[in-house]
């Protein structure tokens, strides 16, 4: 990550025209969203040895993969299925298994969600490890996590919702919309798809292609240009606060940028929930970019204090702020991400498929 | 999320020997810290449910709703209201625009979403808004 962020930075300042610094914006942005969406998390599935049928092979009942971050727990059941079919029951048993009856649970006994994005569900375990005795949290971070596989009497209630990929793509539409109007105020963007992409956007997840996913998803998420707006547009509500003059060049006021959202979608996570929501704004009132660490000490302070204002050298990324020991760390697609960070840069980039920054708040051991 | 109560371990956790002093209290720290967030907001907010298409109309439709519950819970308390039998579709959603996720809280909706103090949660008997 850090390589990455050496190279944006040497490339931003400096005498580059505005279009060949454009050009050099859009390829971070995809670098960056391509990478978030390559992402995969290591998984072990084991069916529950007590419900496994008549007639299986009990030295098989475990299957591994790699599962994409961005896809969802029922569009992985057709692998799985395929292999317990092949592999473990029996003709007799399989004819009379149910899929509608699946589900799954992390080791620890907590049940794991349908409609949350499975680089979510990894992550979230992580979090949840970390405040667990160390011998748990040291097999958490070296082997894959280990999920509980049931194949009958699905705690219904607590699922929230049937195990079809059909009722995941509503949720997942759901959330696309609802990120869609967290940024703007309205779901203009997303309401004027067409259908023909509407499911175009769940096919991409589906098939894990990144261009069918973004040919459509490009439409409704902001652009990530570096280049942020030096005047906002007149009339909103952020002209009342006037920028620091800015040296950078700066391009035509970008309407769909990731700086003139009204809000960026985040959830912060934390180990054992509760999840936290609320409105952030991409810029600050004195008109500086929101940055992770102050959106953190913003909410939830006890375990980000705030910190005493750093000296104004603005964009000098190499300096080592002397900091004290921290006792939590945030956690983005898997990866503990810098505190100056700014907010609607991580969400136009590392967002999951469905919209939304998922921030996973981990807690340090010395 | 549903994992909640899911560490019984917490409180009498013992920490390993080699464990410096000073970093044992920075855990410990973070951890009250994380029992103080997971409390539960016993404050109200007002939810107002409006009809659309040919949902029947709520003869009352303000009620205040503890805002640490899940949006689940709305709904099935909206069903009871309405009287609905388990099984006859309703779907809701916020501000005429998207249908949240259930395990979402009525906190956060209600931070990101209120209009004049409100949370308004519309309902329908057949898909509207895709």
């Amino acid at each position: 990550m850090s390589t990455y962020g050496t190279t944006r930075h040497h490339n931003a300042p400096g005498s580059t025209t505005f279009s060949a610094k454009e050009r050099v914006t859009d390829y971070h942005t995809t670098l960056f969203r391509r990478l978030t969406w390559e992402g995969t998390v290591p998984l072990e599935i084991r069916v529950d040895s007590k419900e496994l049928p008549a007639n299986s092979d009990r030295g098989l009942e475990c299957y591994y993969m790699q599962a994409p971050r961005v896809s969802y727990l029922p569009l992985l059941m057709p692998e799985i299925r395929r292999f317990l079919m092949d592999v473990v029951f029996d003709e007799a048993a399989a004819k009379v298994i149910k899929e509608e009856d699946w589900w799954f649970e992390s080791e620890e006994g907590a049940l794991l969600k349908w409609h949350w994005p499975i680089g979510l569900i990894y992550d979230s375990h992580t979090i949840s490890a970390s405040v667990r005795p160390s011998s748990s949290q040291l097999s958490a971070s070296t082997t894959p996590m280990r999920l509980n596989l049931h194949l009958a009497s699905p705690p219904t209630e607590k699922l929230l919702q049937s195990p079809s990929a059909e009722s995941c793509k509503q949720a997942f539409m759901g959330q696309l919309k609802e990120a869609d109007f967290i940024r703007w105020g309205n779901t203009k963007r997303m309401t004027g798809l067409r259908k023909v992409d509407q499911d175009a956007i769940w096919e991409g997840i589906k098939e894990h292609n990144f261009e069918h996913y973004w040919r459509v998803a490009s439409k409704v998420t902001p652009t990530a240009g570096q280049t942020r707006p030096q005047s906002p547009p007149s009339g909103s509500v952020a002209s009342m606060h006037g920028r620091a003059p800015s040296a950078e060049p700066s391009g035509p006021p970008d309407r769909d940028g990731a700086y003139n959202v009204r809000s960026v979608p985040v959830r912060i996570y934390l180990p054992d929930g509760p999840v936290l929501q609320d409105l952030v704004p991409p810029l600050l009132e004195d008109g500086t970019c929101h940055t992770l660490s102050h959106f953190l000490s913003s909410h939830i302070p006890l375990l980000f204090p705030v910190l005493p204002p750093p000296t104004p050298s603005r964009g000098n990324s190499n300096s080592l702020v002397s900091r004290t020991p921290e006792s939590a760390y945030a956690l983005i697609q898997g990866v503990r991400s810098p505190p100056e960070s700014e907010m609607a840069w991580l969400g136009a980039c590392l967002a999951g498929a469905d919209g939304w920054l998922n921030v996973c708040i981990g807690i340090s051991r010395g | 999320m549903a994992q909640a109560g899911g560490s019984p371990d917490l409180p009498a956790r013992s920490l390993p020997s080699w464990a410096g002093a000073e970093n044992s209290d920075t855990f410990d720290e973070a951890i009250k810290a994380l029992e103080t967030y997971k409390k539960r907001d016993p404050s109200k907010v007002i939810v107002r449910f409006k009809a659309v298409g040919n949902a029947p109309i709520m003869k009352q439709n303000f009620y205040k709703i503890t805002s640490s519950n899940r949006f689940q819970a709305v709904i099935q308390f909206l069903r009871k209201e309405l009287g609905w039998q388990a099984g006859e579709p309703l779907f809701t959603y916020i501000n005429l625009a998207f249908s949240p996720a259930p395990d979402d809280t009525v906190s956060n909706l209600f931070k990101s979403f209120s209009t004049d103090g409100h949370l308004i949660v519309n309902y329908s008997t057949t898909a509207a808004w895709g």
